[in-house]
C-alpha cells in the first residue's frame, strides 16, 4: 500500500545531487484564507515558514556521499524544492535513489501539486455588473449621466482583437481601464481589470479583483521590494502598497501555468530556455531535458514529458 | 627577434578586425552571441530601429518589468513591423493595448536562435512551439534558411537580423506582428 512521508533533509541533499527528477515541490501554498471578495482562489502569503520547510536543506554532518561528489559544484547552489513521495522511508541515500529511480519508472513515486498561482479560467471569470463608479447603460458601463466618448471609443476598438485569445463566444471591449465581454448580441457579460488599464502603477487595486500571493521563493528569485505586498493575477506579479492598496511596481510576467511533478510537461516548451547563468548546470541530454518557467526549472522526461523535478533557482 | 613576435601575432590581430567587422555579436560557428551586460529592456532602447517599440513598453508599464530579473525572450518587431500599431499603442490611452500586444511577443526564459533550431532538428517537420506570456502558444517553423514563427491566431512573422543575448533574456528581432489584426 502506498503511503506519503516527507523527505529527510539527508535524503533530500542526496536526491538533489544525484538527480533532481527525484525531489520536488512541497505542499504548495494551498491553504490560505480568502482575500477580497471572497474568491475562492484567492490565498494569503505563505508567511509561517512552510516555504522553507519544502525547501531541500543541505546535509549538515560534514560528510559527503558519493550522490554529491558526482554533482557538478555549481549545481548545488541551485535547491531542488521537495514535497512528499510515495514509497517506504529510506535508510539511506543510494538505496532511496534506487527506489525512487524504479517509482518513477512505474509512473507513482511523486505526488502533489506546485501552486503558483490560480489558473487563467479562475482568474478571468467575470466580474458581475460594472466597475465601481460607472452604471450600466447601453449594454455598457458609463459613468452616470456622461455621453459615450464615440471618438476615443471607435480608437479602442480597433485593437479590440488583442483579447481575441481570452476566448468565449461574443467578444471584449477594452473602456477606460477595464475589459469588457459581451454576449454575441451585444449584452454585457461582465467585465475584467487588465494589466496597463485599471492595473497600472498608481491606481488602486480594484477590491473585487482576484489575486494570489505568490511563493514565498519569489520574493528572492525575483528580488521583490519587502515595501510592497505583492499580488499574482492572470500571468502579472504586482507589488502592492499595503497602505494605500495602490499599484507600485509591475514586477514580473508570468506564464502562470501550474506544472508538477507526475505530470506531462504542457504544450509550449518545446525548446530549450534556460537562463544563461544555469547552462552548465542544467544541459538536455537523451533522457533528461530541462526547460524553465517562472522562476523554476522543469526536468522533463524526453520520451514520456513527464516532468520529473522542479527546481528552484537560487539567486 | 622583435619583429618576429610581431608577425607572429598578426593572425590573432586579423581574427580580431575580423571579428569587429559588423558580426560582432554572431559567432563564426552560429552559436549564440555571448551575453552583453545589458538588460532587456536597454538593449530595445539602444537599437535605433525599435524606437517605437521602446514607447510602446515604457506606455504600457513594462520597462521595469524588462529590466528585471526576468529572463524573458522578447520577439521584438523593428518600427517597420510595428506600423500604425506603434504610434496608436504608444499613446497614454492605449497601455493596456500595449500591455497586451507586448505580452503576446514574450516568451519565458533565454531563447536563442541556435535553441530554436537545435528544437527544430529534433522536433521533424511539424514545427515547435513555446508559450507566452498572453497565455498563447509560438509555433517556429523552418522556411528555407528561415525561421518561421506563427501565432495561434495565425500571424506570421520571420526572425530577421541579429539576436541580442541581454543580461535577462534574449531579443530576437522579427519583421512582423504576432497578433493578427482584424
Amino acid at each position: 500500500m502506498k503511503r506519503l512521508i516527507p523527505l529527510t533533509s539527508v535524503l533530500v541533499l542526496a536526491l538533489c545531487a544525484s538527480s533532481p527528477a527525484l525531489a520536488q515541490n512541497g505542499n504548495g501554498n494551498g491553504h490560505g484564507k480568502g482575500h477580497g471578495a471572497g474568491n475562492p482562489v484567492q490565498q494569503d502569503r505563505d508567511d509561517d515558514g512552510d516555504d522553507d520547510r519544502r525547501e531541500g536543506r543541505r546535509n549538515g554532518n560534514g560528510r559527503e556521499n558519493r550522490a554529491e561528489r558526482d554533482v557538478p559544484r555549481n549545481h548545488r547552489s541551485a535547491e531542488v524544492r521537495v514535497r512528499e513521495i510515495v514509497g517506504d522511508p529510506p535508510r539511506e541515500g543510494e538505496r532511496a535513489v534506487r527506489e525512487l529511480r524504479r517509482g518513477l519508472e512505474r509512473g507513482e513515486s511523486v505526488v502533489g501539486r506546485e501552486v503558483i498561482g490560480p489558473r487563467r479560467d479562475e482568474v478571468r471569470a467575470l466580474l458581475q455588473g460594472c466597475p465601481p463608479g460607472l452604471a450600466k447603460k447601453d449594454n455598457g458601463c458609463l459613468p452616470p449621466g456622461q455621453a459615450r466618448k464615440i471618438d476615443r471609443s471607435q480608437s479602442y476598438d480597433r485593437y479590440n482583437y488583442l483579447w481575441r485569445s481570452f476566448g468565449g463566444d461574443g467578444g471584449y471591449q477594452y473602456r477606460d481601464g477595464y475589459l469588457y465581454r459581451t454576449a454575441p448580441d451585444g449584452g454585457l457579460l461582465g467585465y475584467l481589470p487588465v494589466l496597463g488599464g485599471i492595473l497600472s502603477t498608481g491606481n488602486v487595486w480594484p477590491t473585487q479583483y482576484t489575486y494570489q500571493q505568490p511563493p514565498q521563493y519569489y520574493s528572492r528569485y525575483y528580488g521583490l521590494n519587502d515595501r510592497y505586498q505583492y499580488r499574482y493575477s492572470d500571468g502579472v506579479l504586482y507589488g502592492v502598497d499595503p497602505k494605500t492598496q495602490a499599484i507600485a511596481q509591475v514586477a514580473a510576467l508570468l506564464t502562470g501555468q501550474q506544472i508538477d511533478v507526475g505530470q506531462r510537461m504542457p504544450a509550449g516548451y518545446d525548446v530549450y530556455n534556460i537562463p544563461y547563468d544555469y547552462r552548465d548546470q542544467y544541459v538536455d541530454s537523451a533522457d533528461r531535458h530541462y526547460r524553465y518557467s517562472d522562476g523554476y526549472v522543469y526536468q522533463v522526461d524526453p520520451t514520456t514529458r513527464l516532468v520529473q523535478a522542479v527546481i528552484q533557482l537560487l539567486t | 627577434m622583435h619583429n618576429r613576435n610581431a608577425w607572429a601575432i598578426a593572425p590573432l590581430m586579423a581574427l580580431s578586425l575580423a571579428a569587429c567587422s559588423g558580426e560582432a555579436d554572431k559567432s563564426a560557428d552560429g552559436a549564440p552571441p555571448a551575453p552583453t551586460n545589458q538588460t532587456l529592456a536597454e538593449v530595445i532602447a539602444d537599437k535605433g530601429e525599435m524606437d517605437t517599440l521602446e514607447g510602446v513598453i515604457r506606455n504600457a508599464g513594462l520597462s521595469d518589468v524588462l529590466a528585471g530579473k526576468g529572463p524573458y525572450t522578447v520577439f521584438a518587431p523593428a518600427d517597420a513591423a510595428l506600423g500604425a500599431a506603434g504610434s496608436d499603442l504608444s499613446d497614454e490611452a492605449m497601455k493596456a493595448q500595449g500591455a497586451a500586444l507586448l505580452r503576446a511577443h514574450i516568451v519565458p526564459g533565454a531563447l536563442t536562435r541556435a535553441d530554436i533550431l537545435a528544437a527544430l532538428e529534433r522536433g521533424g517537420t511539424g514545427g515547435v512551439q513555446m508559450r507566452t506570456m498572453a497565455d498563447g502558444l509560438l509555433t517556429f517553423s523552418r522556411d528555407g534558411d528561415a525561421v518561421t514563427v506563427t501565432a495561434a491566431d495565425g500571424a506570421t512573422a520571420r526572425l530577421t537580423g541579429d539576436e541580442t543575448v541581454a543580461a535577462n533574456g534574449v531579443v530576437q528581432p522579427v519583421d512582423g506582428l504576432l497578433v493578427k489584426a482584424e
